[in-house]
Order: structure tokens, then C-alpha cells, then sequence
């Protein structure tokens, strides 16, 4: 298994491991090492995101519910019930895909559209459920004081490597699924439904699958967010937040998983960009980033669907191909030239 | 009893209002196959602009005409430069391309008229008329008569007129439609000036009730949507039906339950509605795939 990810993807892998080290050490200032912990914490989501839409074909409008619910989850339990961080987080993750269970399955049989809109609502409902369930989840005042991972010190740089290792965790867990048979099933499916149906794939299964696994990642990454914030409350989990999950996932590429990391990490920088423009220039007030993100969506969807990296890697490929055609045509002039000094 | 009358009441008149975002989905999706995720957008704008129109002093009747000419034409704008470039996309990239369009819409409000919410002056006078002990603000009897007026139109457009059968002949069959000399991109167009007037209506009228702000589009549009598929996707008439039952729904859980709980309620209609019988009370099967 790890063998053909790194026949297929090691320069990729290399480059990824090789940036992901050096950045905290390039950039050691603490605030730095801050956003690359959030876009971490996000890159974690916008994976499991693309594994729902790129490779399920399927649109999910309510991820950010499923990144509130870990977040809560691992919450409640480390600061009322006195739980450990580590086993809140697999509460977190446990929880979020027990939801993405009942809801899949509920709704499984629903494409387009209608599953769009069930999202939708989901997220709605998950995000007024948290304001009202005030006696567990202090309503709208939030939660303070939640544990904060000791892991290493806890210090940011210790949290920067925690998350970003289960970044990458997270992201070979894809690649290897990607490559897989279930990775072949779900491209199946992504091209047509009847037609996977008819080759024995079970088409929902599979759908539920990839929902459950990217509501599960949501949720580890609302959980390690939880404890990394301290404070939580039900504000950064509604519909904004699912919005710029789905910008990271179109920047990069729907279909591909290199492309939702890369979304990510882009969307990071840019809405950190516009946090720190909105201090300088004082007509920015409102939601700029919301205007960005969906400039972004309509731009790309009409000029560029298919995203940023499989572009990229198309205009590698053939520019690979045009090199090695320039030196096959070089080689047979140089043949032809030989032939004629010979005769 | 009153009480029961009461939340009746109040459900009929946020019923109304879903039943004309509902009835907007509907004109949109009938023609191009399109959900406008950006409708209630349309209902938002339509009571800023008023509101910022107003602000200029300019009078009531004349602000509401030129909130509502503008919205037309961003409607219009929006399937000319937008929806139909992309006209061979799959439903994802059309669910994604409106929901960028919506988005794109609600940040520039905010970033005009910011975060603040804004009221808008009633019609008539702000006292409320007692029926039968029941409380009935005046603006609601607009709103309501707005809505019947604008669901009445729109059936009369679409069952009496020409172009009405002009609109139809495109959503049964777009290749025939074009044979016969229909333009299905002019009729296209034409479905987004109706969903964008009749939303910026319904977002005037509903103003001066409920406060108005960059971000009410949302929600709406997403009620609007529910009544849409609870009474069938692709039926105006049962949409509006549905509309008025959610609003009714809606209007006892808020007295009964919850009302923090109220916008779950819709939503758990929804989800529920889509268990059940994903086709709509009234509806068809094989609808809401999306795309064509």
C-alpha cells in the first residue's frame, strides 16, 4: 500500500513533507505559526470535503456542523466531565461520523440539489442546536477555559507538528484511498451512477462511506481546534465557515486531494491577508472575505472547474509532452542528417 | 383559542413570504433547470436598496420602483453573463456557481450598507388591527395582499398568456421549443427578471415588518427552497400551498415549543420531508436531480 503512494505520489509527498518542517522554522514568529495551525486544522476538513465531492461526486453545504460538533463534543467532555484531551478527540471524531451515519443514511438516495439543500439545513439545524442547548454548551456566551493539549510542552510550535502531522496522516489515508479499489469505485461512480451500479458497486454504500469518513475528519479537526482556541463558541460553525470550506475544495480542484491541500492552504493565506488588510485600509469593514469567496466560486466554476492543480499538472503534462516530442523530432532530423553523410 | 388564531395568523403572513421565493425557485427551475440559490438575495436587496433609496430622499413609491427595476435587472444580468456561460456545467458546478453568486451578493451588501439592520416605514400606520381579538399588524395585510397578487399574475402570465405557453413549451422541451422559434435563453432570461421582481416585492414588503439586513437572504431562501420541494419541485401551485402550511408549522412550534427552536423546525420539515417522500406532497418523481 505505502509502496505505490510513494511510487505515484513521493515527489509530491517530499516536496509537501519538506515545506510542512521548514515553515515554523522560516517563519518563526508566533503569529505565523498560528495561521499555519489554523490552515492545518482546515486542510484536515477541506480533504475530507474533497473526498464527498470530488470522488463521491456528491455536495455536502454543512461541513462546518460537523467541525462544531467534534469541537463541542471534546469540549463538553474534557471540561465538565474532566476527560483527558486525547480520548475527547476520538470522542470527536466518533460523534461527527455517527451524525454523518444518520444523515447519509437518511438521505443517502439524494443527489443534487436536494442533498445540497439537506446539508444546508443540517448545518442550520447543528448550529441553532448549539445556541439553544444552553446547559451544555453555554448557548451563545460559548465555552471558556477548555484543556489545552499538552502534547510536547504545548507549545505553538509542539501544536503546529500535532496538527500538521495529522494533516498528513489524514492526507496519506486519502491518497491511499484514492489509489485503492474504493478510490477506483468512487471515480466510477463520480463518471455515472448506472453505470457503477451495474458493475456491482453498491453506489450508496460507497456515498455513505465518503460521508462518514469526511464528517469524521471534520470532526478530529474540530476537536483539536477546540482545544487549541481555549474559548468556543457556536458563531465560526455555520454557513461562512462551510462557504469557505467549499472555496478551498473549487480553487484546488474538486477531484483532487493535493488540490483541497493546496485550496486550503491559499484560502488561508488569503483570508489571513484580509484580516490584516481590514486593520490597514478603513472602508474594509463588513465581510471582504465573503465577497472574495465568492468571487472565487463564480470565477472558477465559469472559467476554471476543474481547479488549480489538475490545470497545472495538465500544463505540465504537456509541456513534458512537447519537450519529449521536440527531442524525438530533434533525433530523427539528426538520423535523417546521418542517413544522407552516408550515402 | 386566540393564541391558536393568533399563531395562525402570524404563520400565514411568513408563509406568504416563502411561498413567493418558493413560487421564484419554481419560474427559474422550470425554465432552465436551474435552482437560484441566490433568491433570497433578490428579497434582501430588494428592501436595501429601498431602504438606501429612502436614505436619499427620495419618495417611498419611486424608491420601492427603481429597488424593484434593479433587482430585475441584476436577475437578468446574472443569467446573461453568468448562468448561461456555464450552460453544459453538471448540477454541482450549478449548485456551486449560485451559492458563489449568493454569497458574492451578500458580501458586497455588507460591504455597503455594513452589518447594521434597517427598518423600513410601514405602508399604512403601525397600528395593529384587531380581529376577533386577534392582532394583525397593518403591514401584514400587504404583505399578504402582495403575495396574492403576485401569485395571481404569475398564474394568469403562465396559463393565459402566450408568452406563458412560450415559457412552458421551453421547460417541457427545450429543442422543440427552439424548432418552434422560442428562444429557451431569452425565456431563461425572462424567468430571472420574474424571480428577481417578485423577490424584490416580497423583500419591500416584508421590511417594514421584520428589519431588514445584508444576511436575511439566507434564510428565507432556504424556506423558500423547503416549501418549493415540500410541495413538489416544478409545481408553483403546491409550492405556495406548502409555503403557507410551513409558515403555519413554523408559527405554532415558535408559540408552542421554542421559539429560538422555530428556524430548526423548517429545517427538520425539510429533512424529514426528503425522508419521506422526497417528490413533494404534490409532486412529481425524478425531479430535483439537478441539471438537466
Amino acid at each position: 500500500m505505502m509502496k505505490q503512494i510513494i511510487d505515484k505520489w513521493g515527489k509530491s509527498i517530499g516536496i509537501y513533507l519538506f515545506l510542512m518542517i521548514l515553515f515554523p522554522f522560516v517563519m518563526p514568529d508566533e503569529y505565523y505559526r498560528s495561521v499555519g495551525i489554523i490552515i492545518g486544522l482546515q486542510a484536515i476538513v477541506t480533504i475530507g470535503l474533497c473526498l464527498v465531492m470530488g470522488l463521491a461526486g456528491q455536495i455536502s453545504l454543512g461541513q462546518a456542523a460537523f467541525w462544531g460538533i467534534g469541537a463541542y463534543t471534546s469540549a463538553v467532555l474534557t471540561t465538565k466531565y474532566g476527560l483527558p484531551p486525547f480520548i475527547g478527540l476520538i470522542a470527536a471524531a466518533i460523534v461527527p461520523g455517527l451524525f454523518a451515519f444518520i444523515l447519509g443514511r437518511a438521505i443517502a438516495g439524494l443527489q443534487g440539489y436536494y442533498l445540497a439543500m439537506a446539508t444546508l439545513a443540517f448545518g442550520y439545524i447543528v448550529q441553532i442546536g448549539i445556541t439553544e442547548w444552553e446547559s451544555v454548551t453555554g448557548g451563545a456566551n460559548g465555552m471558556i477555559s477548555i484543556p489545552q493539549m499538552t502534547f510536547f510542552g504545548g507549545s505553538e510550535l509542539s501544536m503546529y507538528f500535532l496538527i500538521w502531522g495529522v494533516v498528513t496522516c489524514v492526507l496519506l489515508f486519502s491518497l491511499n484511498l484514492l489509489n485503492s479499489r474504493v478510490g477506483r469505485a468512487f471515480r466510477a461512480i463520480h463518471k455515472s451512477e448506472i453505470a457503477a451500479t451495474s458493475m456491482g458497486i453498491d453506489v450508496r454504500k460507497f456515498k455513505l462511506n465518503a460521508f462518514v469518513v469526511s464528517g469524521m475528519f471534520a470532526g478530529i479537526s474540530g476537536g483539536l481546534y477546540a482545544h487549541y482556541m481555549g474559548i468556543l463558541d457556536p458563531q465560526p460553525f455555520g454557513l461562512h465557515e462551510s462557504i469557505k470550506f467549499l472555496t478551498m475544495v473549487v480553487i484546488g480542484g474538486m477531484t483532487s486531494i493535493w488540490g483541497a491541500l493546496i485550496g486550503a492552504i491559499l484560502i488561508g493565506f488569503i483570508s489571513e491577508g484580509l484580516v490584516l488588510m481590514s486593520e490597514v485600509v478603513p472602508g474594509l469593514q463588513g465581510d471582504v472575505d465573503t465577497i472574495v469567496f465568492g468571487a472565487i466560486l463564480v470565477l472558477f466554476i465559469m472559467f476554471m472547474p476543474e481547479g488549480l492543480v489538475p490545470r497545472i499538472r495538465a500544463a505540465f503534462e504537456k509541456g513534458q509532452a512537447r519537450k519529449a516530442k521536440a527531442m524525438a523530432d530533434e533525433a530523427q532530423r539528426k538520423q535523417q542528417v546521418e542517413r544522407k553523410a552516408a550515402t | 383559542m386566540t393564541e391558536l388564531l393568533q399563531y395562525v395568523a402570524n404563520g400565514l403572513v411568513s408563509g406568504g413570504i416563502y411561498a413567493i421565493v418558493a413560487v421564484g425557485f419554481i419560474t427559474i427551475y422550470n425554465v432552465s433547470k436551474v435552482i437560484n440559490l441566490a433568491q433570497g438575495e433578490f428579497l434582501m436587496l430588494g428592501g436595501m436598496v429601498t431602504v438606501a433609496l429612502i436614505g436619499m430622499n427620495l419618495p417611498y413609491g419611486l424608491a420601492a420602483l427603481l429597488a424593484i427595476l434593479m433587482v430585475t435587472l441584476i436577475g437578468v444580468l446574472m443569467q446573461k453573463y453568468v448562468i448561461a456561460y456555464v450552460k453544459k456545467a453538471n448540477p454541482i458546478s450549478l449548485i456551486i456557481l449560485t451559492i458563489g453568486i449568493s454569497t458574492l451578493i451578500r458580501g458586497i451588501a455588507s460591504f455597503i450598507w455594513g452589518k447594521d439592520a434597517f427598518a423600513l416605514e410601514p405602508i399604512t400606520s403601525n397600528e395593529p388591527i384587531s380581529i376577533g381579538g386577534v392582532m394583525i399588524a397593518q403591514q401584514s395585510i400587504w404583505i399578504l395582499a402582495a403575495v396574492l397578487i403576485i401569485l395571481f399574475l404569475l398564474w394568469y402570465l403562465m396559463d393565459k398568456t402566450i408568452l406563458g405557453k412560450k415559457i412552458n413549451a421551453c421547460s417541457v422541451n427545450p429543442m422543440a421549443a427552439r424548432l418552434m422559434g422560442i428562444s429557451p435563453t431569452k425565456m431563461s432570461m425572462l424567468a430571472f427578471a420574474i424571480s428577481g421582481a417578485t423577490g424584490a416585492i416580497a423583500g419591500i414588503v416584508i421590511a417594514p415588518l421584520s428589519v431588514t439586513s445584508y444576511d436575511i437572504g439566507v434564510l428565507l431562501g432556504i424556506k423558500g427552497f423547503s416549501a418549493a420541494i415540500l410541495g413538489g419541485l416544478g409545481n408553483p401551485l403546491g409550492a405556495a400551498v406548502a409555503a403557507f402550511l410551513l409558515g403555519i408549522v413554523e408559527s405554532l412550534g415558535a408559540g408552542y415549543i421554542s421559539s429560538g427552536m422555530k428556524d430548526a423546525i423548517a429545517f427538520l420539515v425539510l429533512i424529514g420531508m426528503l425522508l419521506i417522500k422526497p417528490s413533494g406532497i404534490f409532486g412529481e418523481r425524478s425531479v430535483g436531480k439537478g441539471g438537466l
